[in-house]
């Protein structure tokens, strides 16, 4: 199979109800496709480790291409998704912004 | 442990004859509280990372001359090349440990990108407006299978040592890496496998030992706070000593329960101390870590090289906050023991309870029996945090620097990004702020300073995080001496 060949429609939607599209190529992780687009999401580690890009998938399908070490597995059953390490593999609509990593975890004294 | 394990310029080192060479630094702490100006600015963490807004983290210059026009005015900010880095803890080229190194200069501050593993070199021979001069990028790093550098001390032959939390991937164990003078990646300090988790550090030369500490893997630690990861034994609760020219551990210690997650590492600053203490963040616990004095006669006695078995040097919490009640939240709240320091004198050590919201200082005369002098409440879950100058705190009390005369502390607001907003989310809107107190070390009480006032939540991109301080002559939570 040819990658970079089929590219995919990204929604991103933050919180306040901005919205970007940005086209992205299978062999492409989301946030760089954002970057270059000129699209600013969070990040940190790029590695998979940090959760900083931390989005939710709302509609669509992506690959992570590496394990997604920051997300326990309740998180991944809950649709989060870590935008530096995942490429789309349909057209997707994204929760994306700083706002969704915190809700990865709340204050446990709470 | 032994005097045949000193440097060759042993007899300088110990009569402290410092007139014909010109290294950095001061002879010895005395002199740096004698011989040193009142600080003029402060080199702050200010970050942007893990929020919406679209700029890198920066170095922040702070005004704190009283008598300058911009007293309390970030005056410069040195822009990171890239947004991402969640700068975190900075240190020196150089400190007082290379005293005896001619010609080398307290310079250079090495920043390290917590969440980027990117290292950041900042040229700072003009205080008001130092320059970005070398950047290393995360790929050496990794190429060494490390990754989340913290603390960073000079070492004293020139070299600079950085802690390492992770491998490549985020994942444990982590270690040590070293730069060369020229700031270039010189590799692992250590053997891989000496220690799985790994956090602060603090090194005696003059007695061979390195204590370091644990917090976790970056990827339990970097996404936020999870009980379910303290359940799973995911955080950390031991101490390392090390063989510090032998870059091996000699023993592990334990803590246990009371020392869970064990942040910062200070000895006392006379290099003649084998005292110590270690902060327990969640446990709430300050230790005090010494070398047990009848293992270390029998040791001296013993002829020759060491071997040193037995427990040679012992922890035990010597201050236990208690956790608190608080109206309407589900478990009492421990205090968060997250930065603690040795005034130079070492006479007085201080720290933060970043979710209570004070500020403690203790009389530490007597090393293994703290006693509370004053504390101040600022911010905070408790203590009915008021404004400062009608401005709303949104944090607890964190990361502390103290002048090196000791009357002045300062401290500022933000842990980590992605903790900051489990515990106090506002301090993502508002943004850090920066306070000072008065302190008396005669009558070992202190005040906070209402005049003083730095606000992080005022910038030109948007509200920022303010993180450690440094200053440029030196301060109680970097310099060491040999
Ligand atoms: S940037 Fe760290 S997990 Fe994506």
């Amino acid at each position: 199979m040819t990658s970079g060949s089929s590219a995919h429609d990204v929604a991103l939607e933050w919180p306040d109800g901005h919205e970007e599209r940005v086209s992205v190529a299978e062999d492409e992780p989301i946030l760089s496709a954002a970057e270059h687009a000129g699209v600013a999401l969070p990040f940190g580690c790029r590695t998979g480790a940090c959760a900083t890009c931390t989005g939710k998938l709302l509609d669509g399908r992506i690959e992570h291409t590496r394990p997604p070490r920051a997300l326990k597995q309740r998180h991944r059953d809950a649709g989060y998704v870590l935008l530096c390490i995942a490429e789309p593999r349909s057209d997707c609509r994204i929760a994306v912004g700083a706002d969704i990593q915190a809700e990865l975890v709340s204050n446990p004294w709470r | 442990m032994s005097d045949a394990q000193q440097p060759d310029d042993t007899t300088a080192h110990t009569e402290h004859e410092h007139h014909d060479t010109e290294g950095p630094g001061y002879a010895t702490p005395q002199a740096a509280i004698e011989e040193s100006e009142p600080e003029e600015v402060a080199y702050v963490m200010g970050l942007y990372v893990g929020t919406d807004v679209d700029a890198p983290d920066f170095l922040g210059v702070v005004d704190v001359d009283p008598d300058s026009d911009t007293y309390t005015e970030i005056v410069d900010r040195v822009e990171m090349p890239n947004r991402g880095d969640e700068l975190h803890h900075f240190g020196w080229n150089a400190c007082s440990s290379s005293c005896h190194m001619d010609g080398l200069e307290r310079r250079h501050l090495v920043i390290p990108g917590q969440r980027s593993s990117r290292i950041h070199v900042v040229d700072t021979k003009d205080r008001r407006n130092p320059e970005l001069e070398s950047v290393i990028e995360p790929e050496e790093v990794f190429e060494h299978d490390l990754s989340a550098p913290h603390t960073t001390h000079c070492i004293p032959d020139g070299q600079i040592l950085i802690s390492m939390l992770g491998d490549a991937d985020g994942d444990l164990p982590g270690g040590f890496l070293a730069l060369d003078e020229n700031f270039e990646v010189d590799g692992r300090w250590e053997p891989p496998g000496e220690i799985e988790m790994n956090y602060d550090y603090w090194y005696q030369p003059r007695h061979n030992v390195m204590v370091s500490s644990e917090w976790a893997a970056p990827k339990t630690y970097y996404p936020g706070f999870d009980f379910e990861d303290v359940e799973a034994g995911n955080y950390g609760q031991r101490l390392h000593v090390w063989d510090w020219e032998n870059k091996t551990v000699e023993q592990t210690i334990d803590l246990g329960e009371e020392g869970l997650i064990p942040l910062e590492v200070r000895f006392l600053h006379s290099p003649e101390a084998t005292h110590g203490y270690v902060g327990a963040a969640l446990s709430s616990n300050v230790f005090h870590f010494h070398e047990a004095s009848e293992a270390r006669s029998a040791s001296e006695q013993s002829s020759g090289d060491k071997p040193r078995d037995g427990d040679e040097w012992r922890a035990e919490s010597v201050i236990d906050v208690e956790a608190r009640e608080h109206d309407g939240w589900d478990m009492p709240v421990p205090g968060l023991v997250t930065d603690l320091l040795v005034s130079m004198d070492d006479r007085y050590l201080f720290f933060s309870n970043w979710l209570h919201g004070d500020v403690r200082m203790y009389d530490i005369s007597d090393p293994a029996n703290p006693r509370l002098a004053d504390r101040i409440w600022a911010g905070g879950h408790f203590g009915d945090p008021a404004p400062v100058q009608d401005r709303e705190l949104a944090g607890g009390p964190q990361m502390l620097q103290l002048s090196l005369d000791g009357e002045r502390l300062y401290w500022t607001t933000s842990l980590f990004s992605s903790w900051d907003n489990q515990f106090y989310p506002e301090e993502a809107e508002r943004g850090s702020v920066m306070l000072k107190a008065d302190v008396d070390p005669r009558n070992g009480s202190m005040s906070l300073d209402e005049e003083f006032l730095v606000d992080f939540g005022d910038l030109p991109g948007g509200p920022a995080r303010a993180h450690e301080i440094r200053w440029p002559d030196g301060d109680c939570t970097s310099d060491v001496w040999q």
